[in-house]
């Protein structure tokens, strides 16, 4: 664990260093206090459209983050030949693919951390409230969500350039954001070679539509009940596994 | 005298396509401990090919190799093996310090003596000025002796140089071969790749030459050159083996 450890606090030096967050940081601090102030002029609503634009905003930016920092650890590496000195000291290719995994989920995690607060303060001072409860969940939710980005991003990263991997992951979020519902639907209500086909997708594909929980956010719902937490943990550990476990293996044996 | 390094038949060629590339034949090689080994050869000859293999980032295609009686593939055998790049763009946003510390913290090395072993090492290499400066700032030389800091951070037994003195000035190379020898006189193992025949003739027990992924010639110095010993025979030596085989 030291190994890990030793690699996870070099890459929250890159991130500190290298100042992409505060940028973000910045942007969203400027986006919330704009969309706050529109309630100067007492819109009716206008609390939900702040949670709703906030909520999007706060998670994109966190994917952002997680899918520029992860897909450019393993292919920075090589580039610039730093993974010969890594790879001759006691270290496996699965220790060092965990590794950058660990340090791409725990930088966007912190930083999702620190815009979600942002945008806490914000639901709660600046606009209407939300049950605490559930914010809390929507943080939990979007910790697992990243850890799940990170891991496809480094699995990903073994076989994929870094521009081709950013642009799959981005794709892939954006697709499976908009189309799980269809594709949900297609399984339940066709028959057939379609059902089945379309089953594999829907089953095949990690679904970041399962921590989406801006309409709950925006419309002050009740918060969800622990089960489903619980489920959407295992599935995301589940899922995490699977994507470093192949990532291991196909990184082990690249040649390099 | 125990042998560190054994290398038996060892071949490795790489696929390009439908093309194979044979980038080593049938390799042998016995290094002992404590012996100052200079591998010499032109561009392509295999050399950085034998150092990944001796590291375990390759896997040989055919033959054997152990390194402590063990395979390299083994991560427990890197332990002690220290490796220097030819060429590595160390993280330009982290400082020597946190560099040597981050690789200390893989080899599991504790607080308090990796803090004494990087002051040691920025001493040696003459980097303490410098070690709390980002390394985005240094020049090509300074990255090198960065490098030849960090492969000495596990204070190993075995250590591995591909083209340790690429891109030094005189002064850091006269240094870097003072520190060889010192390493020497402590009872390390030295595997170094190099142009500078000069410089193998210098500081070597032994050397290798390789072309074309065989293994020509092994021996000291004087047994290359048959008596004849200065940095001219050994260049008009190379010259001459490497043309023959061409």
């Amino acid at each position: 664990m030291r190994a890990v450890f030793a690699i996870v606090s070099a890459m929250m030096r890159e991130l500190i260093r290298k100042k992409d967050v505060y940028v973000l940081f910045i942007f969203l601090i400027v986006l919330l206090t704009i969309l706050a102030c529109q309630n100067f002029f007492q819109i009716e609503g206008i609390s939900r459209y702040v949670r709703d634009f906030g909520y999007t905003a706060v998670m994109f930016f966190s994917f952002i983050i997680a899918v520029t920092f992860t897909a450019r650890q393993i292919p920075a590496e090589i580039e610039a030949r730093t993974i010969y000195p890594l790879l001759a000291k006691p270290l496996s290719r699965y220790t060092l693919i965990f590794s950058k995994f660990c340090g791409g989920a725990v930088v966007s995690v912190l930083c999702f951390i620190l815009f979600f607060t942002v945008y806490g303060l914000f639901c709660f001072f600046g606009v209407e409230g939300v049950d605490p409860v559930l914010f809390v969940q929507g943080l939990i939710f979007g910790i697992l969500c990243l850890c799940l980005v990170s891991a496809l991003v480094v699995f990903l990263s073994t076989f994929m350039t870094l521009s081709a991997n950013v642009t799959v992951s981005f794709l892939l979020f954006m697709l499976i954001n908009g189309f799980s519902g269809p594709l949900r639907n297609t399984v339940l209500l066709t028959r057939g070679i379609a059902s089945s086909a379309a089953g594999v997708v829907y089953y095949l594909l990690p679904h970041f539509d399962f921590y989406d929980l801006r309409i709950r956010i925006t419309h002050a719902w009740d918060p969800l009940p622990m089960w489903l937490i619980f489920s959407v943990t295992a599935y995301t550990v589940f899922y995490c596994f699977m994507l470093l476990f192949f990532a291991g293996a196909i990184f082990r044996r690249k040649r390099l | 005298m125990k042998e560190i390094i054994v290398v038996e038949d060892l071949s490795y060629t790489y696929a390009d396509g439908k093309h194979k590339i044979e980038a080593l034949v049938g390799l042998n090689l016995k290094i002992s401990k404590g012996e100052v080994f200079g591998f010499i050869g032109p561009n392509g000859a295999g050399k950085t090919t034998t150092i990944k293999l001796l590291l375990g980032i390759l896997s040989p295609v055919d033959g054997e190799l152990t390194i402590f009686g063990r395979p390299p593939s083994e991560t427990q055998v890197r332990k002690s093996i220290g490796y220097m790049p030819e060429t590595a763009d160390y993280y330009r946003y982290l400082t020597p310090v946190e560099l040597l510390n981050m690789y200390g913290g893989i080899f599991g090395i504790s607080k308090g003596l990796l803090r004494e072993r990087v002051k040691y090492l920025l001493d040696l290499t003459g980097l303490a000025q410098d070690g709390s400066r980002l390394m985005r700032t240094f020049s090509k030389g300074m990255m090198q002796k960065v490098s030849f800091a960090q492969a000495l951070i596990n204070d190993p037994d075995l250590l591995i140089f591909d083209e340790p003195t690429g891109g030094l000035d005189p002064v850091s190379r006269k240094k870097m071969r003072e520190v060889i020898q010192q390493l020497r006189g402590q009872g390390k193992t030295v595997f170094f790749s190099s142009h500078e025949l000069s410089e193998v003739e210098l500081i070597s027990d032994r050397i290798g030459l390789l072309n074309r992924g065989r293994l020509l010639a092994v021996g000291t110095s004087k047994e290359l050159l048959g008596g004849k010993v200065d940095s001219q025979s050994l260049e008009n030596y190379f010259l001459n083996m490497i043309e023959a085989k061409v």
